[in-house]
């Protein structure tokens, strides 16, 4: 499937209900903010373990426990520099801290959790990923080059070169990290506009529309909202100039309203034969047979018209 | 079909899915949500049966996704198995692995030359200066010439450091595997050096010489093996990126990986007792012959484990 969509970033997932759901990937710029932050959180940690561990060994005066909270600390600290990442993604299914914070998530690459040992590997061959460290000492003769800075080069080539976004540690391990959104919206597209039922009531009852039809109209609804209305029409009209002529509609009506009325008559209106309310728009037909009829006789406050009133309206 | 009224309609059992992705505590709760996830699954199935909107189906994928990750849980570590790998998997692996062996002669083998290079005073004057330098020489000279004290509390602290700096020069040693030659550039590079230090320091007459092959004795055997065990393990990783053997690159690289994992985890095992023996048995002012004996013990029991227990059985593979 990812084949078929070599640009996206989504990836298909077949769970054991034998259903296939989209994960999306996170890419490196998703993962470098969450990966500092799991540095700077445990080298906080540690910080403030050495601080408690002066201010013991100031105060106590005693060697013996100085020594004993310098081996716990050089533990914890060779524990959490080399394990920190396997055991957050063991326990938290997947998370580090880090990537809680940025909505991450790691998984294995056919969707299951991963387990404690693929966590191990990809944490363990982070050092490999994180390669060649850059010592500053190679630019400036006066710094010490012991002051080595990862440059991740390796991991990020890996990333940016394979199908799901993974670098070497995760090739190993089998995993990849995907997006994980902690909050989402049903987005509904709300139609609060009258014309449209009003347009929807003289769309032909035998027109079935086709599930690309359909699925181009949804989306158009749902980006309509970013566009200008001079490009939602110059977006519209390549879809509605046929329907156009086949619904023998004047021709200079809106194709952003048509395209819109298509959408509630597919996806809003109701089974029912019962025709909407019109109010102030009954009587108006954008039929072209109509095009010369007057309108019905007062029409109390005129309503914004079907038809754009611009000279766009004729085909161009 | 009207999609809205269906959307509205389900709409209250996603909504409640979402609300149980946060957090499942009751039995009630817990069977509500499977029915719920699998409602949902069911939905995102028919959703383009349904038409539903793009939007609509990109709510429900990630409403599934969620949940999916909510249900099943990552597998932990399970301290059964751990036996097995210790005592079962990687002794038979370390025996029957190519790479382990290479790791293992290029270590002991330059570690070897470069000892005899540098004791060998009379042919190769400069080379232990040269290698490990002028100054790290005279500083070992100077911290083992006083002989070896120290109190409980300093074997303490520096048994931590052993743990945290030589199983990390292992760890690290392991990872740069997967790019082989970082991986075999530290192991050369630690046998050259340590190997030009031993022979520096077992020339006659070197102030401190005789307290560092004190020093020394006891912890030898572990952590020299720990050191060419990891370089062993890295560079099994990294052949499976180049010898896939029929499988693609990417199946290969996962199946060496978790052949290469047991071997890793003996070699920090060997780590922590080598970091152990260093802190408490190697400084202490212990009667030589007990230092010597549990060298050629931890020696015996490296045998053991490696021959005894890596012996391949005959179908067990």
């Amino acid at each position: 499937m990812a084949e078929a969509a070599p640009l996206d970033t989504t990836i298909q997932v077949v769970t054991p209900e034998n259903i296939a759901f989209e994960y999306q990937l996170a890419g490196p710029f998703r993962r470098i903010p969450a990966y500092v932050l799991d540095v700077l959180l445990y080298t906080m940690v540690l910080a403030f373990l050495v601080i408690i561990g002066l201010y013991i060994g100031f105060y106590s005066m005693s060697m013996l426990a100085m020594s004993v909270y310098a081996f716990i600390g050089l533990v914890l600290w060779f524990v959490l520099g080399w394990f920190y990442g396997a055991l957050c993604e063991t326990y938290f299914n997947g998370r580090t801290v880090g990537k809680w914070a940025c909505g991450l998530r790691v998984i294995s690459v056919d969707g299951r959790p991963l387990s404690g040992m693929q966590a191990t590997i990809r944490n363990l061959l982070r050092v490999a990923d994180l390669a060649p460290p850059a010592a500053l000492g190679q630019f400036d003769s006066d710094v010490a080059p012991a002051l080595a800075f990862p440059t991740a080069l390796i991991g990020l080539m890996s990333v940016v070169m394979t199908q799901r976004m993974q670098r070497l540690g995760d090739l190993a391990a089998g995993t990849m990290v995907v997006v994980d959104e902690k909050s989402w919206r049903l987005p509904v597209a709300k139609v609060d506009d009258p014309r449209v039922a009003a347009l929807a009531s003289y769309v032909p009852g035998d027109y079935r529309i086709s599930p690309t039809m359909a699925r181009t109209l949804a989306a158009y609804a749902e980006r309509r909202a970013y566009l200008t209305p001079a490009r939602r029409r110059e977006v519209a009209r390549h879809l509605t100039d046929p329907l156009v002529d086949r619904f023998e509609f004047r021709p200079d009506i809106d194709p952003d309203l048509l395209m819109y009325a298509l959408y509630y008559q597919t996806f809003l209106a109701g089974d029912s034969n019962t025709p909407p309310e019109l109010g102030a728009l009954a009587g108006f037909s954008p039929l072209r047979k109509d095009i010369g009829r007057e309108l019905a006789p007062t029409p109390p406050p005129p309503p914004p018209p079907l038809a754009h009133s611009t000279e766009q309206g004729v085909n161009g | 079909m009207n999609v809205a009224t269906l959307v509205e309609k389900r709409r209250a059992q996603w909504a409640e899915l979402e609300t149980l992705c946060g957090g499942v505590v009751s039995p009630e709760n817990a069977a509500r949500f499977a029915a719920l996830y699998r409602a949902a699954c069911a939905d995102l199935a028919l959703a383009s049966a349904y038409q539903l909107p793009p939007g609509t189906v990109t709510y429900l994928h990630r409403l599934v996704g969620r949940a999916h990750s909510r249900l099943y849980r990552s597998k932990r570590f399970d301290p059964m198995t751990w036996f097995d790998t210790i005592f079962v998997d990687a002794p038979r692996q370390i025996f029957s692995d190519p790479c382990v062996r290479i790791a293992a002669i290029l270590f002991f083998g330059l570690f070897s030359l470069s000892a005899y290079l540098a004791y060998n005073e009379e042919a190769f004057p400069t080379y232990a200066e040269d290698i490990v330098g002028v100054a790290t020489l005279e500083q070992m000279e100077d911290s083992f010439e006083p002989g070896l004290d120290g109190n409980f509390g300093h074997y303490i602290s520096m048994a931590g450091f052993y743990i945290k700096h030589n199983t990390g020069i292992g760890l690290q040693c392991f990872a740069y595997g997967i790019l082989l030659i970082p991986c075999v550039f530290i192991l050369c590079y630690n046998a050259v050096a340590l190997g030009a230090s031993f022979g520096y320091m077992a020339r006659e007459g070197v102030p401190g010489g005789d307290t560092f092959c004190e020093f020394v004795t006891a912890h030898g055997p572990f952590e020299l093996t720990a050191i060419a065990l990891s370089a062993g393990a890295g560079l099994r990783l990294g052949m499976g990126l180049f010898r896939t053997e029929g499988r693609t690159r990417v199946a290969s690289l996962k199946a060496n990986a978790l052949q290469a994992v047991p071997i890793m985890v003996a070699a920090a095992i060997m780590f922590f007792l080598a970091a152990f023996t260093e802190g408490f048995i190697s400084p202490s002012p212990l009667y030589y012959p007990l230092k010597a004996a549990w060298a050629i013990m931890s020696s015996g029991v490296l045998m053991f484990y490696f021959v005894v227990l890596g012996f391949p059985r005959g179908g067990l593979r």
